[in-house]
């Protein structure tokens, strides 16, 4: 077992330095809360500007509505038509809501008043989600009014929202900031760990030592791994308790996809280290390919949407299946019989990996 | 003045020179616009549904026609009530398996219902495991219900709602991002290159000889600043270029005025690189403090991704600090929009503000290991 005394020094660098201890133990945590706040489709506090030309106090009712909901803060409420465009270029609110007096074909007053939304589409996703809840409002109104008088709609969709009942957009984003987090760590402290004993030289020392190629290889992956794990048990325990993610699968699932992801990180980091010559270089790449696989996961946005020349790159990428995976053990409770083609192909592209880095790493220390 | 400019040429030639620092200057820029461009998007194309019909009337087949003529549905039958097995069950099944985003149910007594009754209801099973998207297949549902009531009352709308989305008509991300992304582009030069650079001649103790140098500290700064300008610059009218010809988004707006904010935007990009140069002990301490306090809270904490609106006040109070809140308005605003001069004066004056602050704490930094050298 000369490999144990390998993973002991490689332990004992990483956990020596107080800062070391801060970055793996404390930081994570910090990111985790941090970016379990930011990073949030939720859609809050849209300012609005409202513009009411209708007579009644039915537009009036309705703009209490609005004003009453958090979805929306209404800027201002004005009687006179504005210059809409102007106040969109300057861009204080995001929508403007005209109200006036409807009149039907024969010239009557409709009851209601005519409604139009004005949005500002720069940003699509909250003007699309936002003029829904609008919609939602208005027609909630009419119903509830209608009720009043006994009347009903004549045909209405019973909505269920499947798997996250409340639409809280941390019960998406939570389990894939875990997976972020093992891959940040685990990428980063295994990219520059060899880079740093070619620098300071130590690396001779290492290599004159009786360990073969695959025992230095083992004994620099499996410390971070071990930390990795360690690191995504803490991040798995502050996203359950500090934002009360339900956590509905099987952690055996969880951890034996977790570990045939880490092996292909791990593996691709020592790649990376290989063929750097300086810790920078190493960071340097570390950083664009953990921006890769971040954006090519599907971890902000679907990635249904990406076109299918770009496909390859996602169908290579490790961390969406991880994301895939993670999110249906947390939020949807599925086992492995449910995912087992995804951890299947995660474990070809693992395998691929470590062979690949292997070599490359087998011909480096013989040189 | 030629003392400035012999700066000017010699930080040139360190750029040059470095082929990962062309890389970065370069390549980066373009990739990350490109991948940026096709990768991100909230866009929702195509809904995959499964109808579980179990009146398989007239009124039942109306209603899945309803869905069925829209081009963003794509339906899927899970099985009437004659096949085996229970055809809801299978539904289930599709959907926790994400072969299908929404369910739609249509129970037995439908039709008899809306005869008799005048009313009736069916219902819709939505993934929502990523809540965005459930959103938004929740307002596609509600506008095709809302269209069926309309087509059975014959007499039209139950009451006039017009939307009207400006600017994008078509509601696509791409919009959205990619003039967010020259932003962060930007910033990546502005701050990054130059923390690198003042920290690099630190760390070669090449930057004794610029203190001894009978150069004032202003045009040292000037000197090394100058270049990372006109750097970013290019990259700016780059990338804006690949926004406008690759991806086709206008640009409603003046250039010229684009130009003027931009270089505000990058003075206080520079003026941050500096302090966070003057600061870092280390090359890698600079990058790591350039990409901890520049890049993350930019993509992050500006509006780039997620509203600053919906952010939590204390995140919100953050995002006031940070440059690219002002320049990412700016910019839509301006490419966009057609915004003018004089609707960004605050965000204007909020730039020149960051960068006076900056360039200050920077430059008595500066003066004061100048001074320690000396």
């Amino acid at each position: 077992m000369r490999l144990r005394y390998l993973i002991k020094k490689e332990l004992i660098e990483m956990i020596r330095q107080k800062e070391m201890l801060f970055l793996i133990f404390v930081a994570p945590v910090l990111q985790i809360i941090v970016l379990g706040y930011v990073v949030s489709t939720d859609i809050r506090h849209v300012p609005v500007g409202i513009v009411n030309l209708a007579k009644g106090n039915k537009a009036e009712q309705i703009i209490q509505r609005i004003d009453q909901t958090p979805l929306f803060r209404v800027r201002w409420v004005t009687r006179q038509p504005v210059d809409y465009l102007s106040y969109f270029k300057k861009g204080t609110v995001k929508s403007i809501i005209i109200f006036r007096e409807a009149l039907d074909k024969k010239r009557n007053l409709l009851k209601y008043p005519e409604v139009q939304i004005l949005m500002d589409g720069v940003d699509s996703n909250t003007s699309l989600i936002a003029a829904g809840y609008f919609n939602g409002i208005i027609k909630n109104f009419i119903l509830n009014d209608m009720g009043r008088r006994g009347q009903q709609l004549p045909l209405q969709a019973k909505v269920v929202f499947r798997f996250n009942p409340e639409l809280r957009s941390i019960n998406f984003m939570g389990p894939g900031i875990v997976g972020f987090i093992l891959t940040i760590l685990t990428i980063f402290l295994t990219a520059t760990s060899l880079v740093r004993e070619k620098e300071q030289q130590t690396l001779d020392t290492l290599l004159m030592s009786r360990l073969s190629a695959l025992e230095i290889y083992i004994g620099k992956a499996l410390p971070s791994a071990l930390i990795g794990m360690v690191d995504m048990v803490i991040g798995l325990f502050v996203v359950v308790t500090w934002f009360g993610i339900p956590f509905r699968g099987n952690p055996l699932d969880l951890a034996l996809t977790a570990l045939v992801y880490v092996t292909a990180i791990l593996s691709y980091a020592l790649l990376i280290s290989v063929f750097s010559s300086t810790q920078q270089q190493a960071m340097f790449f570390a950083w664009f390919s953990l921006l890769m696989f971040l954006l090519l996961s599907g971890f902000f946005t679907p990635i249904e949407n990406i076109p299918s020349f770009l496909r390859i790159l996602v169908d290579i990428n490790p961390l969406r299946y991880l994301m895939k995976i993670i999110r249906e053990i947390f939020l949807k409770g599925n086992g492995i019989t449910y995912f087992w083609k995804d951890l299947l192909i995660l474990s070809g592209i693992s395998v691929t990996m470590v062979s690949i880095s292997l070599l490359n790493f087998k011909r480096f220390i013989s040189k | 003045m030629a003392r400035i400019k012999a700066i000017i040429v010699k930080e040139f030639f360190h750029i040059l020179r470095d082929p990962r620092s062309l890389i970065i200057v370069f390549i980066a820029p373009v990739t990350m616009i490109f991948i940026l461009g096709y990768a991100f998007s909230f866009d929702l194309n195509r809904i995959d549904a499964a109808v579980v019909d179990f009146s398989q009337s007239d009124f039942s087949r109306q209603l899945v026609n309803r869905f069925a003529n829209n081009r963003i549905f794509v339906l899927h039958f899970a099985g009437g009530g004659t096949s085996g097995g229970n055809p809801l069950r299978a539904a289930e099944e599709m959907l926790r398996k994400e072969k299908i985003k929404e369910i739609i149910v249509i129970p037995v007594d439908f039709s008899r219902r809306l005869t008799v009754h005048g009313q009736a209801d069916f219902g819709i099973i939505i993934d929502a495991s990523n809540s965005n998207t459930a959103n938004l297949v929740f307002q596609y549902n509600e506008m095709i219900v809302l269209e069926f009531i309309a087509e059975m009352k014959k007499a039209g709308q139950l009451f006039k709602l017009h939307t009207k989305i400006y600017f994008n008509p078509e509601a696509k991300s791409s919009f959205f991002f990619i003039p967010g992304q020259i932003a962060a582009i930007l910033l990546m030069i502005s701050a990054m290159l130059t923390s690198v650079s003042i920290s690099k001649e630190r760390e070669t103790g090449s930057i004794a000889l610029l203190f001894i140098s009978p150069l004032k500290s202003y045009e040292i700064i000037i000197g090394k600043t100058i270049p990372y300008i006109i750097v970013a610059l290019l990259d700016g009218v780059l990338t804006l270029m690949f926004s406008r010809f690759w991806f086709g988004i206008p640009i409603h707006g003046s250039l010229l005025v684009l130009l003027f904010f931009a270089i505000l935007y990058i003075i206080a990009g520079l003026s941050l690189g500096i302090l966070i140069s003057t600061t870092a002990p280390t090359q890698k301490a600079a990058m790591l403090a350039a990409q901890i306090l520049t890049m993350l809270p930019s993509y992050l904490l500006s509006g780039f991704i997620f509203p600053i609106d919906s952010l939590n006040p204390v995140l919100q109070a953050i995002s006031y600090a940070i440059p690219a809140t002002y320049f990412l308005r700016i910019i839509r605003g301006v490419i966009l929009k057609g915004s003018e001069l004089k609707h960004f004066l605050f965000e204007g004056l909020m730039l020149v503000l960051l960068s006076a602050i900056l360039l200050l704490a920077a430059s008595r930094k500066f003066s004061r290991q100048r001074k320690a050298v000396q």
